[in-house]
């Protein structure tokens, strides 16, 4: 069975966005909610990196482990999905994770949480597969028609990528043998690419 | 001639030496390396106790990333509260902290005050008032005093049990009511909590303003404390609070306090606090939250079934004079002092009946 994950690739990305644009338009995700973002360190220095970061549909979820209600469930795929049918917009979520993935709503009476939203890996959610219901709630679901998740899918540098866990680190480990950072000449290749600076 | 042929002889065999030693340089070319490896692992274990000298080349990168060396801020086109963040290890510690600290010894400490309070019961029973009642009233609480002390005792356990729900309903409710059932009561609860949540700064507020006068600590109470309350046996001098009650009024302003300070930045998310605070709000919350319902426990205990008579003081306001004399004698005694002027004491006619004549002027 596939173990479905998501790698960003910081020697590729040029922070261009186009991923969370992917995301935000083929989910239809309301205002104020991104599922997914590009974060940039070292801004206009040496060694600047973009890396693109959603819900990584970890294998031990810090934010189905604290949950409430338990709402949390992982599909066969090893891709983290929630019901918003058993949210209750608590929050709990949020602090637990890492990569600040879960997103609530602020559109709500007082200001305060609705249900949360996060990256379905293009995966919907429990309702039944492309209903009304399930386009609505989780945004499009992909993966059922046998497509990975759109954001990396459009990628332009394919420095996004998302698929069997496998499969991704075997593309990565190409990538890393190319670029030359072999045993013997190990950091030299880096830092002529500034990321040792 | 033949110098001629030693001369060209000798230069062959210099250019085969030539020849030999490059071909054995090439061969041995790739073992260079290692030579180099071994001489400088030999150097640096004669400096330094540093088994590897070389460091991931992207180590600084991943170090910035896992927040490592310092809180690094990165910059993101997302707008939001800490969008330039990539790993916050913080929730991992609050996990932790929810999952394996608050739970179970939250559960544990309230069993065991409960288990403590029923073996208490078991073996002392009631307390009864010494000499029965003797008919006489006097005023322990004024109609705000009450007022105030419901107003909160409503506030705490609305918000008490609700939130109590929340922490341990997954495990206790779930299956009992069901996913959907207990999503509806966690929705109802969570909502409930923060809506009525503010409220409890009122509350908090009022009985301070109308109980601090007699919950100052005095040296009477270090009498009171070092014989147990009167616990083991024994008469205990007190005045209109004893150190036991000023000692929960002290802590459910401490506590009542902070869950107040930290409940309102959890409630309102809307004025950018990040993670951190909200994650260090809860960790504050929680805590207070559950030593204020264990104590309550024994509040309530002493003042229901625990102790004969006490209850009457906080639903009509009057206790019989002998629960005074028993339990708050300095107070008693400086009441009967100003009883006319403050019409404090009032003489039933029926002894029977413990209902107050009318009500006093300060009410």
């Amino acid at each position: 069975m596939a173990r479905m994950k998501f790698y960003c690739d910081a020697e590729r990305c040029i922070e261009c966005n186009g991923c969370v644009t992917a995301c935000k338009n083929e989910n239809e995700v309301p205002w104020g909610v991104n599922r997914r973002r590009v974060v940039t360190i070292k801004d206009g220095e040496p060694g600047e990196r973009s890396l693109s970061v959603a819900c990584m549909h970890c294998s031990d979820a810090p934010c189905a482990a604290v949950c409430p209600v338990d709402c949390f469930y992982t599909t066969d795929d090893g891709i983290v999905l929630h019901d918003k049918d058993t949210c209750i917009g608590c929050g709990y979520c949020f602090y637990a994770c890492p990569f600040g993935a879960p997103q609530f709503p602020s559109s709500v009476a007082f200001a305060s949480r609705g249900k949360m939203d996060k990256c379905t890996f293009c995966a919907g959610g429990p309702e039944e597969t492309h209903s009304a219901d399930e386009f609505t709630k989780y945004g499009s679901n992909r993966i059922a028609e046998g497509k990975l998740p759109l954001c990396a899918e459009m990628c332009s540098t394919k420095a996004l990528l998302a698929g069997d866990a496998d499969v991704l680190s075997d593309i990565y480990r190409k990538r890393v043998i190319n670029r030359g950072a072999s045993v013997l000449n190990w950091g030299v290749q880096y830092k002529k690419a500034g990321i040792d600076g | 001639m033949t110098g001629i042929k030693d001369k060209k002889s000798a230069r062959m065999r210099k250019a085969v030496y030539c020849c030999v030693l490059s071909l054995l340089f090439v061969l041995a070319a790739p073992l260079i390396p290692y030579v180099i490896d071994a001489h400088a692992e030999d150097v640096t274990s004669s400096k330094a106790n540093k088994p590897v000298a070389l460091q991931h080349p992207g180590i600084n990168l991943w170090n910035d990333v896992r927040q490592r060396n310092e809180v690094t801020q990165g910059s993101s086109q997302v707008k939001g509260v800490d969008s330039g963040i990539l790993i916050n290890k913080t929730g991992e510690d609050w996990r932790r902290f929810r999952m394996e600290m608050l739970m179970p010894y939250g559960a544990y400490f309230m069993a065991a005050i409960v288990t403590a309070i029923v073996l208490f019961f078991l073996l002392r029973g009631k307390l009864r008032l010494p000499g029965g009642r003797s008919g006489e009233l006097v005023c322990r609480f004024t109609l705000n005093q009450r007022t105030a002390h419901w107003f909160a005792v409503g506030i705490f356990w609305l918000l008490g049990i609700t939130g109590l729900i929340l922490l341990y309903g997954r495990f206790v409710l779930i299956p009992l009511l069901g996913a959907d059932g207990f999503s509806i009561t966690a929705s109802a609860c969570k909502e409930m909590h923060n809506l009525i949540g503010p409220l409890f700064l009122l509350a908090v507020l009022a009985l301070l303003v109308l109980y601090i006068k007699d919950n100052f600590f005095n040296r009477d109470d270090i009498t009171w404390i070092t014989k147990g309350g009167g616990m083991f046996g024994g008469h205990v001098s007190a005045a209109r609070f004893n150190a036991g009650e000023k000692t929960w009024f002290w802590l459910v302003m401490i506590f009542g306090f902070l869950l107040c300070i930290t409940g309102l930045i959890l409630d309102f998310s809307v004025f950018g606090q990040g993670r951190e605070i909200m994650a260090l709000s809860h960790v504050i919350h929680g805590i207070s939250a559950l030593i204020l319902i264990t104590v309550s426990f024994g509040h309530i205990y002493l003042g229901t079934i625990g102790v004969e008579g006490t209850l009457e003081g906080m639903t009509t306001g009057y206790v019989d004079a002998n629960w005074a004399k028993s339990h708050h004698d300095l107070w008693y005694e400086e009441m009967s002092a100003t009883a006319e002027e403050q019409q404090g004491i009032k003489q039933s006619v029926a002894s029977s009946s413990t209902k107050p004549a009318s009500s006093p002027a300060g009410d």
